[in-house]
């Protein structure tokens, strides 16, 4: 089984290091074909640990030792774990998928074969950090993926600055450096608890660690848990580091769908999912973790209502799911939280490509409110988006439903009510701007045909790759029980008590009259026109649709000043202090010289007076 | 394979003197074979190398002046035989990038002295042996900024000769103070370094030894606020120059605290923790800081050595085995990549004769090779996983934590502040339109670039994936060193936090 272990593995990186022999040359289509089918043989080889895998049989291989110096040390081991096995499968399926969509999508760029390479290296390292046995293996594969992340975003960097007042995002490469930036500051989180770990356990492997972790102080463990969750909030786009991710949808589509959507994003999660013998010792930072994810779910919702970019609309709705995501596994509801990251990968990668098909269509036109009316002309991108959606919303039967209304049920169970109350709020709120999406892109008017456009439908074969996106959001959340079943061989079991049962339904119902409602409401309002021009004025409006202003306060309070303070340390403090003290002492001692040099005139009784003095000097120094 | 040491200082030496005879036009192939050679006697001394001996090797001692107890004594150990090979490596790589047309015989003479010096340095186990060539190394400096230097070269050349020329005699008053105390202490005379490690010094004397030391050594480093002739020397050096300096030269200042300041004063490094780690946070987040500020690219290169060599002291002062061998790694890893950085600048200054990003952007669009090549530098610069640039910075800064959290925390923040500097270079000069006309239409990497560059690409891949070649038998010999200090080690203080710094905590 090891070699199915080095196949899903490998395979990326070979079809990677492949497409980038030809990074610099035309066009060639064997990059894309290449790439697609080793992802594809790395997709079968992590169905196959997924049958094998169970809880005697985990796969384990160590390759060689990678950093060894005083009592640190630390090999290249993977583990083929029930979890690591389902992110596997997960990540596998939507990159092989996206793969195929994405030889269409970059039909006419001319980095075609550089795309492919990048894209498969971003797959290589999100399979290094879940399938590593250890946190710094982890963190190989967290640096790995957000430096393909960076050059994905940035894949078009030829683009030039805009300003900044109409295009809040100023360029691909500037939209890249952000992420990056972003996410170091959360990685110095990481290593921070990297480094307490070390220090009070002696190791960085998943076994040690969690294995001695209930022997350590519990205030050190509250301090570990602390810093691997703000490691997990960069990757993962939590508030207050959630600006980069709306500002990553620069990057091709295919890559919103697979990293900003499906997998890097979810990262996070996976983190906390992972360190699940840390976190359960310490509820309170875990209670912290599933209010903030609820506050993000709400907040980042909130953005998408009245937000006109198509493909921001979908990252924040990313964002939002995430929240939802940190709920559940900040409530101890570990499994519930990677069945949510597994529907929410399929379905959201669907949403993205959908969104990247009109996009096509619209010669890249990101406002909604220039579209309208394309299901005429293009059908079943309509559908899929509309499947998607709809799991999205959390919509019975689609994949949503189960995943999202198990999360509810948890919040409740755990006797979280506000948190409830936030989510099924959000719920609502998800449903409402899913359908404003799609009555505005696919229904209505033909606006577009003002603005000159001429939609096309995709090409056949990526609507084929979209199908199983399609079909895995329709059915996927029927597999609650076995995958439950699965995972909690080494998750904590958890099951949502709610008593009496008929509460259970109630709430159920709740929810879902909350989703439909949001649906219908969308429905009914964006059919007839959509609200009036006076809601843009109000002042709610603007703060929705300026994202609260976070992003102008960063810009205000933190880069600004940067530079400023930087200019200041530079000019004022090293030019004209530090060195100039150094050029002063330099000069002095010259000008001493150079004054004193009289002194040495050959002039002998001018040096016998100067001698009397130096005498009398050492005189009255003998005296003191 | 006996008295491979004094043919690895000397080779180059007596090369160059015989390069004086060599025709101008065969000049470069000539200095580019015999730093060849020297490499590979490098490699030889490597593999002749037994990494599970932590001691001193190939040593060669015989006495020059017995009265004074002065003898020539050569050796190396785990911590400076990288040292060396880094030393020959970078010299080669640089001449073989080397572009420079006139004068160039005497250039590459320098070059080759100058070699001599820093295989000297590194290999010297008598001190007076050691000053000679850490003196001796300012001399071919001053020469190659001052005659092949930009406009404001006489300025950096004898700024850069003086002020670490000044650190250098303050330490060889403290050099001669400690002989005395040797010499009071045993009755007899002795400049070797082995000796003079075994020696227990009282605390208080201990205190101002170190200080002497640390002059002469943080000139070199530079550490702040000692630091402001390194930006005008690489301003003004030509790019051979930059490539030495920053990849070997300064590394001779942290090598001194390695192999003097901690096992020869190790109550006193250990009372000056906290000072110097304050010292070392400043470099990291000051020059970082100036480094996003500046206009010209060499610029942000050169103030970014400085906020790296803060991380390498960091480590150094975490007296762990995890951080001192981490240190030493950073400073090879360091080496490579900042020399490669100064080799890049020097290929597009080469092209447009300037250094200042606001002349360029788009150059990925032109020159997607050189970009890539960059690219993988700079990434290797802010200590991405599986470049070499991680395993040192990260074993320093967990080394450090041991002995500070919070001091680590802050010098961590150069793992953002890196990449805020660095990306913003990468930004400006590669990315967006290619507006600049005379951008429109220059050329890529040629093969005697990509041949220097590509060896140094290899080797951030290969000692980034598999660094224990490298770092098992450094960390041989730090942990013998280790030993000793605990053992010398007179203040309860000193003795208690060697203690703590190397161990894991006990669980509970």
């Amino acid at each position: 089984m090891e070699k199915y272990v080095y196949l899903t593995l490998f395979a990326p990186l070979a079809g990677s290091l492949f497409a980038a022999m030809f990074g610099m040359s035309k066009k060639n289509l064997i990059t894309g074909i290449v790439t697609s089918a080793l992802l594809f043989v790395s997709l079968f080889s992590s169905l196959m640990l997924l049958g094998y895998v169970d809880e005697e049989h985990i796969v384990k291989v160590n390759l060689f030792d990678w950093i060894s110096a005083g009592n640190f040390d630390v090999s290249f081991g993977f583990i083929a774990d029930q979890v690591s096995v389902i992110m596997m499968v997960t990540v596998t399926t939507v990159s092989a998928l996206v793969h195929v969509y994405s030889i269409g999508y970059m039909d006419h760029d001319e980095g075609f074969n550089r795309f492919f390479s990048y894209l498969s290296a971003f797959v290589f390292s999100m399979l290094v950090l879940v399938m590593s046995d250890n946190f710094l293996g982890l963190f190989i594969g967290w640096e790995g993926v957000g430096l393909c992340s960076w050059l994905l975003i940035g894949f078009w960097y030829y683009k030039k600055d805009l300003p900044r007042e109409i295009y809040p995002a100023i360029s691909p490469s500037w939209a890249a450096n952000e992420a990056f930036i972003m996410n170091r500051i959360a990685d110095l989180g990481m290593l921070i608890g990297l480094f307490l770990i070390y220090w009070n356990v002696g190791s960085l492997n998943y076994d040690v660690v969690f294995k001695n972790i209930p022997n350590v102080d519990i205030s050190i463990v509250v301090l570990i848990g602390i810093f691997l969750f703000i490691g997990a909030m960069g990757k993962s786009a939590q508030f207050p580091l959630h600006t980069w991710l709306a500002d990553a949808m620069e990057g091709p589509t295919p890559v919103s769908a697979l990293i900003h959507a499906a997998t890097m994003v979810t990262a996070g999660v996976y983190l906390v999912v992972r360190a699940n013998e840390v976190f359960s010792l310490i509820p309170n930072v875990g209670m912290f973790i599933a209010s903030l994810g609820a506050f993000v779910a709400v907040f980042a919702a909130t953005m998408a209502l009245v937000n006109n970019d198509l493909k921001k609309i979908i990252a924040y709705s990313t964002l939002s799911q995430l929240g939802y995501m940190f709920v559940a596994a900040g409530l101890g509801a570990y499994w519930v939280a990677l069945f949510h990251l597994m529907t929410h990968a399929f379905f959201k990668s669907l949403l993205f490509l959908g969104a990247g098909n009109v996009m096509h269509a619209m010669n890249d036109e990101l406002n909604i409110k220039k579209m309208g009316g394309l299901y005429s002309k293009m059908k079943w991108t309509a559908i899929l988006m509309i499947i998607a959606s709809l799991a999205l919303a959390g919509i019975y039967p689609f994949a949503g439903f189960f995943s999202k209304d198990k999360i509810l049920e948890v919040a409740f169970s755990e006797h979280a009510y506000i948190l409830w109350f936030m989510l099924w709020i959000g719920a609502g709120l998800t449903a409402f701007y899913s359908f404003r999406l799609i009555m505005l892109v696919f229904f209505g008017e033909e606006r577009y045909k003002r603005f000159g456009f001429h939609p096309h439908e995709a090409y056949a074969f990526m609507l084929w790759a979209m199908a199983p996106l399609g079909v895995l959001a329709v059915i996927s959340g029927f597999f609650e029980h076995s995958f439950k079943e699965y995972v909690t061989a080494i998750l904590p079991d958890y099951e949502a008590h709610i008593e009496p049962h008929i509460v259970g339904y109630v709430l159920i119902a709740l929810t879902l009259t909350m989703a439909l409602s949001g649906i219908l409401f969308a429905v009914y309002k964006y059919s007839r026109g959509g609200f009036s021009k006076k809601w843009e004025e109000t002042w709610i409006y603007k703060l929705l649709f300026n994202q609260y202003y976070i992003p102008q306060l960063y810009e205000k309070f933190i880069t600004k000043p940067y530079a400023e303070l930087s200019k200041i340390a530079w000019k004022d403090i090293d030019l004209k202090i530090v060195d100039s003290t150094v050029d002063f002492i330099a000069t002095t001692l010259y000008d001493a010289g150079d004054k004193s040099r009289v002194i040495q005139s050959g002039n002998l009784s001018k040096m016998l007076r100067w001698m009397a003095i130096g005498l009398i000097v050492l005189l009255i120094a003998a005296i003191i | 394979m006996d008295s491979i040491l004094t043919l690895l200082i000397f080779f180059p030496f007596i090369a160059g003197m015989f390069g004086f005879m060599i025709d101008q036009k065969s000049i470069r192939a000539y200095g580019i074979s015999v730093a060849f050679i020297e490499f590979a006697l490098s490699l030889v001394l490597w593999f002749g190398f037994d990494s599970q001996n932590p001691g001193f090797q190939f040593i060669e001692q015989f006495p020059l002046i017995p009265q004074y107890g002065i003898s020539y004594f050569l050796g190396v150990d785990g911590i400076s035989l990288f040292l060396v090979i880094l030393s020959t490596f970078m010299t080669l790589i640089a001449l073989i990038g080397l572009t420079i047309e006139k004068d160039v015989k005497n250039l590459i003479i320098s070059i080759l002295f100058l070699e001599m010096t820093m295989v000297g340095v590194f290999v010297s186990l008598d001190v007076i042996i050691f000053y000679v060539f850490w003196e001796l190394s300012l001399v071919p400096m001053l020469y190659i900024i001052g005659a092949w230097g930009a406009k404001l070269r006489i300025y950096a050349a004898i700024k850069f000769f003086l002020y670490t020329f000044a650190g250098s005699l303050i330490m060889l008053v403290g050099i001669l103070y400690m002989a005395y105390l040797y010499y009071q202490a045993t009755g007899v005379w002795s400049f070797a370094i082995p000796d003079w490690q075994l020696l227990v010094v009282p605390f208080h004397i201990q205190l101002w030894l170190f200080a002497a030391f640390f002059i002469g050594f943080a000139i070199k480093v530079p550490m702040f606020p000692f630091h402001t002739w390194l930006p005008y020397a690489h301003g003004q050096a030509p790019t051979i120059g930059s490539v030495i300096l920053a990849a070997v030269l300064l590394k001779m200042g942290t090598y001194g605290f390695v192999r003097f300041s901690l096992p020869m004063f190790p109550d006193a490094s250990i009372y000056f923790i906290t000072p110097i780690a304050v010292i070392a946070i400043i470099m990291v987040i000051y020059t970082a800081m100036i480094a996003y500020a500046q206009e010209d690219m060499k610029q942000v290169i050169a103030y970014s050595s400085i906020s790296h060599m803060g991380i390498i002291i960091i480590g150094t002062f975490a007296m762990n085995a995890e951080g001192i061998t981490g240190s030493i790694f950073l400073m090879l890893s360091h080496g490579i990549v900042s020399g490669a950085l100064f080799m890049l600048v020097g290929n597009i200054y080469d092209r447009r004769h300037t250094k200042l990003m606001s002349e360029f952007g788009g150059l990925a669009k032109v020159m997607p090779k050189y970009a890539t090549i960059f690219g993988i530098m700079l990434m290797a610069s802010v200590g991405l996983p599986l470049t070499i640039g991680f395993v040192g910075e990260f074993l320093s800064l967990i080394g450090f934590y041991k002995v500070s959290p919070t001091m680590t925390f802050l010098a961590g923040t150069g793992i953002i502040l890196g990449a805020v500097y660095m990306l913003s270079l990468y930004k400006k000069s590669f990315f967006g339109e290619l507006t600049n006309e005379k951008n429109k239409n220059l050329k890529d990497l040629n093969k005697m670039e990509l041949a220097s560059l590509i060896p140094l690409v290899l080797l951030v891949a290969y000692l980034g994936i598999y660094p224990k070649p490298v770092l098992n038998p450094i960390d041989n010999s730090v942990k013998n060193m280790i030993e000793l200090m605990e053992k010398k080690s007179i203040t309860k203080e000193a003795k208690e936090l060697i203690k703590k710094a190397n161990s894991i905590e006990e669980a509970k």
